[in-house]
């Protein structure tokens, strides 16, 4: 009888040991199988990246190929001029890979494509209106080093020249320091004011005077100087 | 209006007893040399307490195109403090005091009485000679003989004007000074130098890009100005003698706003070099900057005090553009204007005692002077965009930019404010004046 009852705890407890051991695998399986499923999605993911990054040095590698054959090509072009005619400034040749940049500053469906920064009277803060076009202005700067803007402060007929002419020069300093804000080096901004000197609209009402109080951006050597 | 000389005589003596009520045409300019830019001064009301006084034809004035006795006449009418008297049907009139018949120009109420006579010399050159008597005491007040070219004949007659103005009233005359201003045309800015009353003007500089703030030396032979010729704006110091110049200042952003210091050798100016326009005090070779102020508003327009003690200047450091003073070193700073949210381009008067400036008020931008010892402020114009006063060496007169039928006209108004000339040209615009100081003339 003892002996049974021995036999009983030891079947139960392996029993038990049984059920323990049946239970334990199972869960460590769907353990590993999470894990895996994670492991998964991220390898997955890894390999998109890996090729969107490759799509993207792909496209980049094609671009700078192109860039370098038109540049050679150009290059070409201006050693056979050069051998036949005259040097042709290098100018020439940054001007040629920058063509589709202007073209963006004259899309007119493009934010790049508004250029002027209207204020109140005696008045220099930009309105929230043109803060995207001076956000536009800012990712184009950003993006295109080589470009220069002059913003050109004006102001309204009446009152002082001269202080008009510094209230100009603070209206083009506050659309510079909202670029620079934005990461745009100084150097690509160039500001000055032109005061009451240069008025677009010529009549002496509260229309015309509107119109002057206006920053104008101008990209230099992409527009014509006013 | 082609024929300046003519109308001027025909309008002075036809009107000239009544004009107090009506319109002077006084004085037009001028000869065919510079046509571009003519001006025309024409009087509106005049002042109270007129000196009468009688200008009798110079004998054989006749003679020369410029007749000396009708430019003093103008020039007195213009002044707006004598009243112009016709001299009635007496012939011959006298040209020496031996020739005047007392009685005859004491029952015309003719108290002072100008006369004299022109004779040519054997070299070409005339001998103007001009008394002033007075009737009453039946005496010489005053009298001169010129030896001159027949190119001076108006700057004799101006300085007639002068010595007559000053015998009368005790101030100086200003008949022989020179006034600086601003023609634009089309496509074009001239920097114009003519007399005082209109006559002689011809350009110094002409420029497709604008051109402001002339401002003069003390001593005459300098004029300082702002141009854009170079598509921003630098300050020029221009002399008058030999037709050079110099940059005075070409910072990174502006150059504006010369003011001569009385000394002659200093200006102050205006630069945003170093972040917000500020005024700065530089030597007259464009040397030696020095800041005088020192903060982030725009600071600027800075006159002189005539003793170069202070300094006036527009500032708008309390959140809109008032008129402050400090020393000539930037220290002391004082506000002086409290009244409404505009008030600019202070300049100070000849005596120191007051400055004139521009005030906004229920919309329009008129002049204005403040007395600086009781603060009192006096508005003197009722356009609604006056601008850029600039007084007369003798403190009578401002003159000043303003904008009538769509045009820029000069325009001066006296000190006290009753007499009004308006000045226009055949530019299509005049604007920013600046009336030149008294040098050498009396």
């Amino acid at each position: 009888m003892r002996q049974i009852l021995v036999a009983m705890f030891v079947a139960l407890l392996v029993a038990g040991c049984g059920t323990k051991g049946t239970q334990q695998p199972k869960a460590s399986v769907e353990q590993r199988d999470l894990f895996e499923k994670q492991e998964q999605q991220a390898a997955e993911e890894a390999a998109k990246q890996a090729r969107i990054q490759r799509e993207q040095e792909e496209l980049k590698r094609q671009m700078d190929e192109q860039k370098r054959r038109q540049d050679e090509a150009a290059r070409r072009a201006a050693e056979a001029e050069q051998a036949v005619v005259k040097p042709l400034p290098e100018s020439t040749m940054t001007e040629k890979s920058l063509a589709d940049a202007a073209s963006m500053l004259k899309d007119p469906e493009s934010a790049l494509s508004k250029r002027s920064i209207y204020y109140d009277f005696d008045a220099y803060n930009i309105k929230e209106e043109y803060q995207p076009m001076v956000e536009a202005h800012s990712k184009f700067l950003l993006e295109h080093k080589d470009y220069k803007v002059r913003i050109e402060g004006n102001c309204d007929e009446r009152g002082s020249r001269e202080y008009n002419l510094a209230l100009g020069q603070r209206r083009a300093d506050s659309v510079k320091r909202a670029m620079t804000l934005l990461g745009v080096p100084a150097k690509q901004i160039e500001t000055v004011s032109f005061g009451s000197e240069k008025p677009k609209a010529l009549a002496h009402d509260d229309d015309a005077w509107a119109e002057n109080r206006r920053s104008d951006i101008s990209y230099v050597g992409v527009d014509n100087p006013q | 209006m082609n024929k300046p000389a003519r109308l001027v005589s025909f309008n002075f003596f036809r009107t000239s007893s009544r004009w107090q009520r009506g319109l002077l045409l006084v004085a037009l300019c001028l000869s065919a040399t510079t046509a571009r830019a003519q001006l025309t001064i024409e009087i509106i009301g005049g002042g109270a307490d007129q000196i009468p006084i009688t200008v009798l034809p110079l004998a054989a004035e006749e003679k020369y195109q410029q007749r000396i006795s009708e430019i003093v006449a103008a020039d007195l009418a213009r002044s707006g403090r004598f009243r112009i008297q016709d001299p009635g049907s007496v012939r011959p009139l006298p040209s020496e005091p031996s020739e005047v018949n007392y009685r005859y120009w004491k029952n015309r109420g003719s108290q002072t009485l100008v006369l004299g006579k022109t004779t040519p010399r054997q070299d070409g050159k005339i001998e103007v000679r001009f008394r002033m008597i007075d009737t009453t005491k039946e005496a010489q007040v005053v009298g001169y003989a010129y030896t001159v070219g027949v190119p001076q004949l108006r700057a004799i007659a101006h300085k007639i004007a002068d010595i007559i103005y000053e015998k009368l009233t005790g101030e100086p005359g200003v008949f022989s000074t020179r006034i600086a201003y601003v023609a634009k045309f089309p496509q074009r800015f001239e920097l114009h130098v003519a007399d005082a009353d209109g006559f002689n003007s011809q350009f110094i500089l002409a420029h497709r890009e604008p051109i402001i703030s002339p401002s003069w030396s003390p001593d005459g032979t300098r004029i300082a100005y702002v141009s854009f010729e170079q598509r921003r704006s630098i300050v020029f110091v221009h002399n008058l003698v030999d037709g050079t110049r110099k940059v005075l200042a070409a910072y990174d952003g502006i150059n504006s706003a010369p003011s001569w210091a009385p000394d002659g050798k200093t200006l102050a100016i205006t630069l945003s070099k170093d972040g917000p326009s500020q005024i700065y005090r530089i030597n007259a070779d464009g040397s030696g900057a020095i800041r005088l102020t020192n903060n982030n508003a725009i600071d600027t327009e800075a006159s002189f005090s005539p003793d170069g003690k202070y300094i006036l200047f527009t500032s708008d450091r309390g959140g809109s553009p008032q008129i402050y003073r400090m020393g000539v070193t930037g220290n002391n700073v004082e506000r002086m204007t409290f009244d409404g949210s505009y008030n600019v381009t202070p300049r100070y008067s000849p005596d120191g005692k007051s400055f004139a400036f521009v005030q906004r008020s229920q919309g329009r931008y008129n002049l204005a002077t403040m007395d600086i010892g009781t603060h009192q402020t006096q508005i003197l114009t009722d356009s609604s965009l006056d601008a850029s006063p600039t007084f007369a060496p003798n403190g009578r007169l401002i003159l000043y930019a303003s904008i009538v039928g769509g045009r820029g006209i000069l325009a001066a108004v006296s000190s006290d404010g009753r007499i009004k000339q308006k000045i226009t040209s055949s530019a299509q615009d005049v604007r920013e004046p600046a009336w030149g100081p008294l040098v050498g003339n009396r």
